[in-house]
Formats: structure tokens, sequence, C-alpha cells
């Protein structure tokens, strides 16, 4: 039996998933249970198991494709006699390649060449490399005429003066004309190239005819097309049927959102129909995007966008020479990393951060994790750490002030009665998630710390649910594992105040011992607490470090009870 | 023997009823609790027998003060009190009975009784005598007990002189003088009706307009009207004490400082409703309260405890049936896993049946100037419709309240006759997201007062044709 495989629902609020690896390629067996492939989503990256044992038959979509929720991505075969016949016999598009490929070889002997129609025809122009860029070379067509391309996919390579890049196609078609070619250098916005919409070949100039695939022909295409039809339909998103309201239309005139641009903005309202609310959360992450980054073509934005690899967010006129030559690696930014990016640029421009600091010594907390770490180990099976003593004092921190524990909704204060309490987890080799800890107002200092544990393993094996990273209300993170002393961290939106724990260092400090002062060595922590000065003045900000600094300091092991 | 269910609904007004019957199609097996007929203060103390008695007044009011204007000679009107009361409490009885049938037709079980949370999951019934009839066991729970009249210590109800909406509805004996204590929809429609019928009303209201959550313009018209009718208005003006001195109520109250006594043989209190939260176990599972009401998590409309729902007035304002069905269906539905749409507070309609009639939806004009809109008005009176002139019913306008920077409907708010009928229309545009165009642009039939809505909406834009 052939079954469908969907992108999967992970969660309330995720409408869509980016495939991010593909373990399994067609022809392929697969085990129930086996993953399939790696999506990521807004909230989490995760595996997606196979659900039964099979061969893959069609994979649908190409890694770094972003599909809604529940459209089938994959075809498998979970009947071994239909898999082995599906495996020798081509698939039906193949099948109907072949077809045409007979009569085309029959019937028509030399390749011919269509020159009407022109209309249908797509440009793709020398794009604008950036203020002072006025031509580009073309060092190489990833395309030769005929072949299929895919909105997006690399269509030819170009070099400026100022950067090398790869230009993707603007629609999905075949390639129909090369109007300029390899090594050729153009006057920026000259037409390199066309695409037919329609499947039609037109004639180039400079090429030799035998280069000419067989199946470019004009009545091939509409068998293919009649062939094959019913695949495309399933494939293309059917998406330019969408409503639009009389509102949503009037804010995109005057905002200048782009047709294009509009429909790829998620809706939320009735039968996923774009709300005033869903374009006007759009244009507010819109504008705190980086400056029209260079590469980009005014009128194909959208088709940018969806390769950061060509995209900078450097300042314009400031270009490195070493940029030209290999000096520079290019790495694209993977979507964890773009979502950090973002979350990081949205904190900064809705919190009003302010640091607070405080030393604590952690005497007691030390001592007993070293009396204790070893029995409590064997017999609860958990390691004990200073983060778990710092988190449990934040909670009850939290509980004397419950302001920090809070969120802020246009002029409301959203006081939370529980603490769901955000872990900062570092992810290699240059990632952060920050699962939580649900109710940790009701654990002890020994259900935190198995709760970290936990947390911080799913986090490092992305076994993270939707869940465990929506919902926070307070985050502590901990950059004292890396040695660092003190710093002032970011506030993980929408909550209102983050706590930075730094290493615990043996350092020299004054103490009253009998009246009079003398030094002692003390093992000493460094505490910050980044809050959001909208909501938390200096005063509780001040006031929530100290009950922290005094609980650690007064450290008393019935809490472990 | 404990009888199991999927959702047990406590509370079988318009939130209740109407969320059991949408449960049952979903295919929850479901109960229904209520000790009172089906329908709630709706069906039988609110809505439905309130507009029974306003449309008595309505005929009465024409036949004596316009009959004339139409060439009508009409000799010794006189109505009958008693019947006019009869009428209303016979349609609330139909109706509820309706409800009970309907929720039967749709397989959803009814108990009659009080019932009582014992666990977080159960419900314990009980009859008149406090006797415990049926425990009923459900994964969820949906609380939708509704609300009551708010009491304050200085106003003493008592129930006979000093009285609440449903005592007003159901009097025996017409009052000769009544002091109306709020002028929401309730305090206003009351003190139409009474004066219709010739009582002497005085009406008080705290904040400085009546009808104080209406747009301004509104507000003034309608006082202006009820002035005219008689009606004594006294705003900004605090009531001190009621007290019943004999047969009389002595009112205490304070304008500006200054205190001043009115007398009534009956006062009306009408200054809102509180939610009934208390005797049936919330405090005990520890269902968070706040202010009188059950606090929920309006994106599923949870309560603090996992598997308790609460929809409704007992959630707190607005106090609308309307908002109460509303809310009950987007709860079940979100229960069930159906992708809905959050419910827009800003695009509730409300209405008071008064005459004129006043109806309105979203933000007034001082509202929207306050959260920063800058706004564009259209207004088109009632004296410029060809239909209002044939009716006779000159008396009001249309007047729509735009974003001018993206032309988005922000409110509407209409005064006259058929006011909370023509309100619908807007509804359905602002829930669209229609702009001034779309309405301008729909045809609308000749003659029909719905054509000042696209007056006003046209006028904002320079284009109105009629003035």
């Amino acid at each position: 039996m052939k079954i469908e495989i969907p992108m999967p629902k992970m969660g309330e609020s995720v409408m869509e998933g980016t495939i991010t690896k593909w373990y399994k390629q067609p022809g392929d067996t697969i085990k129930k249970d086996e993953p399939f492939f790696e999506i990521s989503t807004d909230k989490v990256d995760t595996e997606v198991p196979s659900p039964s044992d099979g061969i893959i038959l069609e994979l649908l979509y190409s890694e770094g494709d972003t599909i809604d929720v529940g459209r089938t991505v994959a075809y498998i075969e979970t009947d071994s006699t239909a898999a082995a016949i599906a495996k020798s016999t081509p698939s039906k598009v193949a099948e109907a390649k072949k077809e045409v490929e007979t009569i085309v070889e029959k019937e028509v002997s030399q390749p011919q060449i269509v020159t009407d129609d022109k209309e249908s025809l797509i440009d793709i122009p020398m794009p604008k490399m950036g203020e002072s860029v006025m031509d580009g070379t073309i060092i190489r067509w990833y395309k030769k005429i005929g072949e299929s391309v895919k909105k997006d996919e690399t269509i030819f390579e170009i070099s400026t003066d100022k950067v090398d890049t790869e230009v993707p196609s603007p629609a999905e078609g075949i390639l129909a004309e090369i109007l300029v070619n390899e090594q050729e250098t153009v006057e920026v916005g000259t037409i390199c190239g066309r695409l037919s919409a329609h499947g039609k070949v037109h004639a180039a100039p400079k090429i030799e005819s035998e280069k000419i695939p067989a199946y470019t022909d004009d009545s091939m295409h509409s068998i293919i097309a009649q062939n094959v039809n019913d695949v495309i339909e399933e494939k293309k998103d059917n998406s330019s049927s969408k409503f639009y309201s009389p509102l949503v239309l009037n804010i995109a005139r005057q905002e200048k959102i782009g047709f294009d641009e509009l429909e790829n903005i998620a809706g939320t309202g009735t039968g996923g129909r774009v709300t005033k609310n869903d374009v006007l959360n759009y244009l507010s992450k819109r504008t705190k995007q980086p400056s029209e980054p260079q590469v980009k073509i005014e009128q194909k934005r959208e088709s940018l966008e969806a390769k950061p690899s060509v995209v900078y967010s450097t300042p314009k006129k400031d270009f490195d020479a070493s940029y030209v030559g290999g000096g520079v690696e290019r790495i694209p930014m993977d979507n964890i990393r773009q979502k950090i990016m973002h979350h990081m640029i949205n904190s900064r421009d809705t919190s009003v951060h302010v640091t607070a600091l405080i030393e604590v010594d952690m005497s007691k907390v030390h001592k007993y994790i070293q009396k204790n770490k070893d029995s409590v180990a064997k017999q609860d099976g958990v390691k004990l750490t200073y983060m778990s003593f710092v988190a449990h004092a934040s909670v009850k921190a939290l509980k004397e002030f419950p302001i920090v524990n809070s969120t802020i909704e246009g002029n409301t204060i959203l006081q939370k009665r529980f603490i769901n309490l955000g872990i900062a987890v570092a992810l290699e080799p240059n990632g952060l998630i920050v699962p939580n800890i649900k109710n940790a107002q009701d654990k002890n200092v020994l259900g935190i710390a198995r709760s970290i544990v936990d947390v911080a393993e799913r986090a490092r094996t992305k076994k993270l649910t939707p869940d465990d990273i929506s919902g926070g209300t307070f985050t502590i993170t901990n950059y004292g594992v890396f040695g660092t002393l003190f710093g002032t961290p970011i506030i993980n939106q929408p909550e209102v105040a983050i706590l930075g724990v730094g290493a615990v260092v043996k350092k020299p400090v004054v103490v009253e011992v009998d009246g009079i002062d003398t030094i002692a060595i003390k093992p000493i922590m460094y505490l910050t607490l980044a809050h959001d000065h909208r909501l938390i003045d200096g005063m509780v900000g001040g006031r929530f470090l100290k009950s922290i600094k005094d609980t650690l300091e007064n450290f008393d092991e019935r809490v472990l009870g | 023997m404990i009888k199991q269910y999927d959702i047990a609904i406590l509370g079988g007004g318009p939130g209740g009823y109407v969320t059991a019957i949408r449960a049952a199609q979903l295919g929850f097996k479901t109960v229904v609790i209520d000790k009172e007929n089906l329908g709630g203060i709706c069906l039988n103390w609110g809505c439905i027998p309130t507009k029974s008695l306003l449309r008595n007044a309505d005929i009465y009011d024409t036949i004596k003060n316009h009959s004339d204007e139409f060439g009508i000679t009409v000799k010794g009107v006189a109505y009958d009190f008693g019947k006019v009361i009869k009428r209303s409490r016979s349609i609330s009885e139909k109706i509820t009975k309706n409800v009970e049938l309907l929720v039967k037709k749709n397989k959803v079980d009814r108990i009659k009784g009080f019932g009582k949370l014992i666990s977080r999951n159960q419900i314990s019934v009980f009859d008149e005598n406090q006797k415990e009839i049926e425990v009923v066991e459900a994964s969820k729970i949906i609380i939708a007990t509704g609300a009551r009249p708010r009491i304050l210590p200085n106003i003493p109800v008592d129930h006979k002189m000093i009285i609440t909406s449903s005592e007003a509805m159901n009097l025996s004996e017409q009052p000769k003088e009544l002091i109306v204590i709020g002028a929401g929809a309730i305090g206003i429609e009351f003190a139409y009706f009474y004066s219709v019928f010739g009582t002497k009303v005085t009406v008080i209201e705290m904040m400085e307009q009546i009808l104080p959550i209406e747009d301004k313009e509104v507000s003034e018209l309608l006082a202006k009207n009820f002035k005219k009718r008689g009606i004594e208005i006294f705003t900004s003006t605090k009531v001190e004490k009621a007290e019943i001195k004999g047969k009389n109520v002595v009112v205490t109250i304070n304008q500006n400082g200054q205190l001043k006594e009115l007398k009534a043989d009956k006062v009306l209190s009408a200054i809102g409703v509180t939610g009934n939260v208390e005797g049936f176990g919330l405090e005990e599972l520890g269902v968070e309260i706040y202010k009188g009401h059950i606090a929920v998590d309006k994106s599923t409309y949870e309560t603090n405890i996992k598997g308790i729902y609460a929809i409704g007035d007992v959630i707190g304002p607005p106090w609308l049936a309307h908002v109460a069905s509303a809310e009950g269906l987007y709860c079940i539905e979100k229960i069930k896993g159906l992708h809905v749409t959050p419910i827009d507070y800003d695009s509730i309609p409300g209405c008071t049946y008064c005459q004129p009639q006043v109806a309105s939806i979203g933000l007034t004009e001082q509202k929207a100037k306050e959260k920063g809109y800058e706004v564009k008005i259209g207004k088109f009176p009632f004296m410029a419709s060809g239909k209002a002139f044939a009716v006779g019913e000159r008396e009001g306008f249309v007047k729509i309240v735009f974003d001018a920077k993206y032309g988005e409907i922000l409110g509407a708010h209409i005064i006259g006759a058929e006011a909370t009928e023509l309100i619908g229309e807007v509804g359905i545009a602002k829930s669209l997201e229609a702009t001034y165009e779309s309405i301008v642009k729909t045809v609308h039939a000749h003659p029909t007062l719905s054509e000042a809505i696209m007056e006003a909406a046209a006028q904002a834009y320079g284009e109105a044709i009629h003035i």
C-alpha cells in the first residue's frame, strides 16, 4: 500500500515546518520508527520517524522547503512486492517522459525551436548587487536550455567587483533562452535569460543544437503536461485563490507589501485567512529586520529572502577587499540561528534592558555539595550542581516578587501564579534553546536538579516538545560553566527578567570575625539580573537579587527534605 | 451509580445550553445541569421577557401619542397592566420549553437540580430539599452559572419596594413613581417602559452620561428624548442611600456635593451584575476568582484548574447573552481541537431596546482617540432618509468611526428606529475587515433604513449623496 507521509503537527500554534534533512532517498528501505527526516519549526527541531516499514517512493520537497502542517511530504510503499515493482518500474512521471521521448524520436528528427509567444516568458535580469555595483559577470549557468528549474533554485552564478553570488530563479519553469553567456559582463538590469512558465523553448544565441535535449519540444511538453498534470497539481500551492479582506489589501497597499509577500504570510483567521493582525504582526517584524540587503532585486524580494546565503546584513559601503577573494567563507545560517537572531533583535527592540549585579558567598552551598554529592548521586541519581541551588533560590525570590514573574500585554501586567523556569541550554556547535521547568514552584532542590538534567539532556538530543519551550515565565542562563564571571543577558521574550549565573571562583574577601575585619578565602559567584525597566525598577530588581543572595548564603539543608 | 460524561455543563443559560448542543454535535457525551428552566436569565428573566414588555410599550406609545399623525382616530386608549406582564411571562415560559426540547432533540442529558463540584471532574446534583439526587463524572466541566444583579449595602434591596430587574418585569401593580438607579441598558429600558405607561420616572447615573459606554452624541440625543418624555435624569450623581420610609422609598443623592432627597413608591437598583461563583465548590477546588468572577485564559476559557472551564457572565464583562454563547462555542470547539479564531472583543454588538433604540459595536469616537487612532467620522441623520420620513421615525443617526490610516471600521453607533437590527450589517463588515468602500459599493435596497449606514460611510469620505 502506498502511504502518504504528512508534515507532522508539532503543537497548537505551529502551522508549518522546514525540512532540514532527508535521511532517506527514493528507493531506500526504511523501518518503522526509523528517522525519516528532520524538521525545524519556529518552536523546536525534531526528527520525524517513519510510521511503518517500507520503501521510499518519492520525496515531494527538498531540504530547506517550508511546508504547512498536514501537507504530504513523501510517499512510502509498505507492501514489499508492490515496493519491488515500484523500484523496478518507472514512476508516473518517468513513464510519461519515456513515452514522450519515444514520440519525439519518432516524429521529430530535429529539435524545433519555437519563437512565438514571447509574452509568457519571464525575464531574468542581472541583479543589482549594491549601490555602487554597475555590472556583473556570469561565471556559470547552472541550467541548460530546456532544463526545468524550480523557484529559488540557483540558475546562474555571477561575479561583481564586490561579491560573488548565486542567483536564484525568480519562478518555476523551463530555461528557454540564454542571452548572456558565461564570462560575459553586462550592466545591472540586463536580461540574462528567460524562463518559460509554459514549458516552451526559444531560440538561443550561440547554442549548438545538439546541446538541446530531445525532450524540449513544444508538443512533447504538452503531452508531459497532460500526463503528469495531476502530479503537478498536487504539488502546487493553490494560494493565488486566497481571499484578502479589503482592510488587509489597504494595509498592504500603503505599506508596500507585495502580493508575493502577502501570500507568504500565515493566516490565523477563519479558514486560514490572513487577518489585519497577521499583516500588522508581519509588518512589525519586517521593519525590524536589517536594512535592505544589497543583493536583493527589488521586485523579487521574496525569492531571495528564501536564500539567506546571499543576504548580507553588513552596512552597504563597508565591504572588505578580502570578500572578493577566497579569504572569507560564506556559511548559510541554519534555521535555529536565524530564529535566535530574530529573537534577540526582537527582545532588544521590546524590552528596556537594565542589569544589576550582586556578589554571593557560596560557602555553605559549596560545603553542602562537597559533603553530599556522592551520596545524593547514589541515592537519588541526581548530580548536585550550583545551578540547582540558584534555580531553587530564584523560585523562592519569584514567589516573593511575583511582578518579576510576569508579562506585559499592552498596558496590562499579566502576573503568573505558576513559575515555569526557563533554563538556557547551549547547543553544539553554536546554538541555544530555552526549555522551561513547568510549575517549578512545587519542586524542591532535588526536584529542580532532576528537571534541569532532564530538559538539558532532551535539548541536546533534540527530544524537546513544543510544550517544553513555550509558556516560560522567567529564565536562568548559566554562563559560569564557561568560566565567565558575569554577563548582561538578553531577556527571553515575553518574560521581563533573566538571571545570569557566573562562575564560582575562590576569592579573598573581607569578613568580620569577632568584630575584627580579616581576609578570608571564599567561593564567590556573581549573579546578574537583566530586567525590563518598563515594568521592574531598580528597587525590585535589587531586592530580588538580594533575596537570592540571602537564600544561598544562609542555605538551610532542610530544603532538601 | 456515577454516570460518565465527556462534558458536563453547569448552568443552562445562553452560554450553557448553546455549548451543550454544540458539544453533542461534535460527538461528546454531554450533560447540562440547572436548577431552573433552561434559558437562564436571558430567556427567563432578561432579554426575551423584557423585549416582550418593550413591544407593548412601543405599540401603546404609537397609538396614544402618534395615531393622529397617521390619520387614525383612537378614542379612550387604555391598557391592562396585568395583561402586559402576563404576555411577557407566557412568552418566556413557551420559549424556555422550546429550549428544553431542543436540548433533548440533540441528545444532551438534562438534570434539573443544583450542581456542586465535588472534585475536578465530579458534580453532585441536589434537589430543592438539598438532597443529593445524582453524581456525574465528566472529563471536562464547563461552568456557565451566569450572574445576578449586583447589590450594594447602601441600596438595601428588599425585592418589594427596592427591587431588581427580575421584580421590575413581574410587578402586580404599576408603580406611580419609579427611581431607577443606574443608567445602563437595563435601567434605561425599564425607565422607558414605565414612563410610556405613565409612571413618573427618575434616572440616576454616577457617570457623566446615561448609557455610559455608548458614544457621547448618542447618549446626549437619548437624554434629550427621555427628558421630552418627562423622565428626570441626574448624571454625575451618586446615590448616598436608599431607605424605606412607610409606603415610600427615600433616595438621598449627591450631585457635586449637594445632597438631595427623592421619593418614590418603587426603586429599581440596576447597577450591574456580579458573577455566580459562590456555594458550588469553586472555593474548595481552588478555582481562581478575580473581582467576583472566575479568572480564565481567554485563548481556551480554561480556569487555573485543568479540565475546568468557564464561559459567559460568570467570567466577567461584557455581560451579554451573545458573548456567553460565542465563548461557549469557541471553548467547546477548541476542546475538540478545531481551528477556531479567538473572539474579537472589539466586535461585540451591544443593544438597548428603548425608543429610539440604541445599538453599537466597537470603539466610540472618544475611545478610539484615547487609543491613539486618528479617526475619520461618518455620520448620517435619519432626518435625511426617505424611509425614515415615510415611516415617521426621523429621530436619530448613524455614526461610523474609521481609522484614518488604513480605513478600518473601528466602531459604529446607531440611535433610531430599528437600530438594533441595523447594527448587524456593520458587525459583518467589521468581522470581514471591510473598509468604507466595501459598504459604499454594496448596493443597498431603497428605501430602507440601512441606506443610512451606506450614506454614513460615504459621508466620512465626502461622498454622501443625500446630505
